[in-house]
């Protein structure tokens, strides 16, 4: 009963967290599961996949309602960045758990390290043009015309293929929803508005996650045991999370927060190099 | 396509995204619902969370619903989980073939062959 209830909780935290700073749970899920309760690396990992396909799921209807979220551009992409989790999903099973514990604890470094850089540092670069009010193209044809939104246009779309791909591989080697690779491809790269990139690369979590997640499951590497308590708490902390965000100053939490993913990182490198 | 017809495919997606959207929370708040019944059936059988649970066997799900095992709704609430955005991309495939968009269709035709791909290696190398 313990154990479960400090799943729950530590689940809440971790939604909590991810919801106000933007990131998936999956980052904090993997940490939580393999240091806090000895879980196996593999393990923590489909638990963590099946945790942001939750979160995602509500959260991502409310997107495309309010018409945030463009369904198109994250079909199209997703398809790349599913053909990318099944490769990171088939990679995962073949390193060795130390390995994959050192790539963790690189990303939550790079994550720590965008966290403490000043705000606004990245900018969109100038769109394409314009499409209509509707959300139609200007000239009302073309296949990637299609895929831009009411006042953006979509460029470099092969670009935005690879990088799917690669936002794929890293969901699917490290339990995570892909959003740290995908936003800034979207926004940057393609020239989509960063609050429609954020929507659309949470509408685009369930198949990137969900891809990966089948393999783990299929080859034992998903516990329902521990991915019950784990997946209620991740999702009652991301519902409580969304509600209080605009009343939280983010600025002194993203700086603790960056400090616990540093540290976290260190404890990563001390297992990938066979020291727990 | 003329501005109507346009206007017309725009109304039409509007609604495959309000379908989707009912789709994904559905899914999401069945699953959930599933997998609280399965961890308050865990607990009140007193298993931990650190036990090993039984492996997925789709033959004996029903049964273990039936005489309800924590395993069972778990499970159960782990394939809604992942079938969800699958379903999602299905009911793209229907949306956009209406709408006249066969190129979208055939994107989310594309989507369910990689995902179904991964179940077939996932099998695969069990």
């Amino acid at each position: 009963m313990a154990i479960a209830l400090l799943l729950l909780v530590g689940g809440v935290a971790v939604g909590i967290f991810g919801s106000l700073l933007g990131l998936g749970g999956g980052l904090l899920i993997v940490p939580l599961l393999t240091l806090g309760f000895h879980l196996p690396l593999r393990e923590a990992i489909g638990v963590s996949l099946v945790c942001v396909i939750v979160t995602s799921g509500a959260t991502a209807g409310v997107f495309l309602e309010r018409r945030v979220a463009n369904l198109r551009l994250g079909m199209v992409l997703e398809l790349f960045t599913a053909i990318g989790a099944l490769l990171g999903g088939l990679v995962a099973f073949l390193l060795d758990e130390r390995v994959l514990a050192g790539l963790f604890a690189t990303l939550l470094v790079y994550v720590a390290v965008s966290m403490l850089r000043p705000r606004g540092a990245t900018t969109a670069p100038a769109t394409g043009g314009p499409a209509d009010a509707n959300g139609a193209p200007a000239d009302g044809s073309g296949f990637v015309e299609r895929l831009s939104g009411p006042g953006y246009r979509i460029r470099s779309l092969p670009a935005g293929f690879v990088g799917s791909v690669g936002a794929g591989v890293t969901s699917a080697l490290l339990g995570i929803g892909g959003g740290l690779v995908k936003v800034p491809v979207m926004h940057i790269v393609m020239g989509v508005p960063l609050r429609i990139a954020t929507a659309t690369s949470n509408l685009m979590i369930g198949i990137t996650a969900s891809t990966g997640a089948w393999i783990y499951l299929l080859r034992g590497g998903i516990d329902p045991y521990a991915t019950g308590p784990t997946a209620m708490g991740v999702f009652l902390g991301a519902t409580i999370g969304a509600r209080v965000a605009h009343r939280v100053d983010l600025r002194v939490l993203r700086v603790l927060f960056a400090v616990v993913l540093v540290y976290t990182a260190a404890q990563m490198v001390r297992r990938a190099a066979g020291m727990q | 396509m003329t501005g109507m017809d346009v206007g017309a495919s725009v109304a039409r997606a509007a609604g495959l995204e309000g379908r989707v959207a009912q789709l994904l929370r559905l899914g999401t708040y069945t699953a959930v619902a599933l997998i609280s019944l399965g961890v308050v059936l865990m607990l009140a059988s007193g298993r931990s969370p650190l036990d090993v649970a039984p492996p997925l066997d789709p033959g004996h799900l029903l049964d273990d619903l039936l005489a309800a095992r924590p395993s069972g709704f778990l499970w159960l609430g782990m394939l809604v989980v992942l079938v969800t955005p699958a379903a999602r991309v299905a009911v793209s495939v229907v949306g956009f073939g209406r709408a006249g968009e066969p190129r979208m269709a055939l994107t989310a035709v594309l989507i369910l062959g990689v995902v179904v791909l991964g179940v077939v290696l996932g099998t695969a190398g069990t």
